[in-house]
């Protein structure tokens, strides 16, 4: 099944590799959690994550902006 | 205090140290291997300007940072899960040394073997759901009133409309609910995600649906037979399958 292209280019993944915003929610919001001793606070990582899906969202916006005629 | 630290990808088991040879690390290091109880922990060596809590916390909001970081943390990951099984591990996720890494997978030793077991031979595999943009239709005027004038008239034009996406809304959730029943029965484990802001997924229709699956990797036939039956179910909306990945959404440790 694949994504269809609706002017805005899809992050899914054409061939194999994950799309950008799956990634990070993956491997903010997965995997395995071991406190390493550089310690990011888990307030402070939803922060990032907020804050990159705003960035993400910025970022599609100009793609959106250059490639839709 | 030293400036470099390991940066620790994945864990694994009974790997080579040639498996890694020809993947690339963050910052152009090298992959290794440190052995501990039957545990193979994939590290290399960065910068802790980079890397440290101050580093951290500036780069984390760089996204080219950030996408180079998690893509080649990814190609490490899915370089480990070709060995055999993988518990993938939270982005940046750092030791000062070598010993740190050991103190780290003694102190998670069951747990983490648990995890191994649990996702060994096993794919995680994404199911999105979209709905389509609820169309906003103009006033059915044959039901509507006499003699209420023209504000009225308005009101139950607005109340229809909402009646109606409501309805729309709550079909689409319940069928979104049977696509992840129907799919859980045909996976070893399933989880639902958040959904995606339409302006990060990339598509149209409103996500009803974002759910990870673990899957033998000997069903794999099997899940996306039954993705497709369910898509053909739901006409009325959109599944998108991705996969198989490694078992991200499966990697997480059980409570002690």
């Amino acid at each position: 099944m694949t994504a269809h292209a609706h002017g805005v280019s899809t992050l899914e993944s054409p061939a194999g590799q994950m799309a950008l915003v799956d990634l990070i929610d993956r491997l903010l919001g997965g995997g395995v959690v071991l406190a390493g001793d550089i310690v990011i606070s888990l307030a402070g990582v939803d922060l990032v994550q907020i804050r990159l899906h705003a960035l993400i969202a910025s970022v599609r916006a100009d793609m959106a902006g250059v490639i839709t005629p | 205090m030293s400036d470099t630290g390991r940066y620790l990808y994945a864990i694994g088991r009974g790997m080579d140290d040639t498996d890694l040879s020809s993947v690339p690390a963050i910052d152009d290091g090298r992959l290794e291997l440190v052995r501990h109880r039957g545990l193979d922990a994939v590290v290399s060596t960065v910068s802790l300007d980079e890397f440290g809590e101050e580093g951290l916390k500036q780069n984390l909001e760089n996204l080219d940072w950030l996408e180079n970081v998690a893509r080649r943390h990814d190609d490490v990951v899915h370089a480990v899960a070709s060995t055999g099984a993988v518990a993938p591990l939270r982005l940046a996720t750092i030791c000062l040394d070598d010993d740190g890494v050991r103190a780290r997978l003694d102190e998670w030793y069951f747990a983490l073997e648990q995890v191994l077991d649990r996702v060994q031979g096993r794919m995680e595999w994404s199911v999105k759901a979209f709905s389509a943009p609820v169309a906003e239709r103009g006033p059915d005027l044959s039901s509507l009133s006499d003699g209420g004038g023209v504000g009225a008239a308005y009101l139950q034009r607005r109340r229809l409309a909402t009646e109606e996406r409501q309805h729309a809304e709550s079909a689409a959730v319940a069928c979104a609910e049977e696509v992840y029943e129907q799919l859980a029965t045909a996976s070893v484990a399933s989880r639902r995600l958040r959904p995606q802001d339409p302006r990060l997924s990339g598509h149209e229709g409103t996500m009803i649906l974002n759910a990870a699956f673990l899957v033998d990797v000997d069903e794999t036939a099997g899940f996306q037979a039954m993705v497709q039956r369910l898509q053909s179910l739901y006409a009325g909306m959109e599944l998108v399958a991705t996969g198989p990945w490694p078992p991200y959404s499966f990697a997480m440790l059980e409570q002690r």
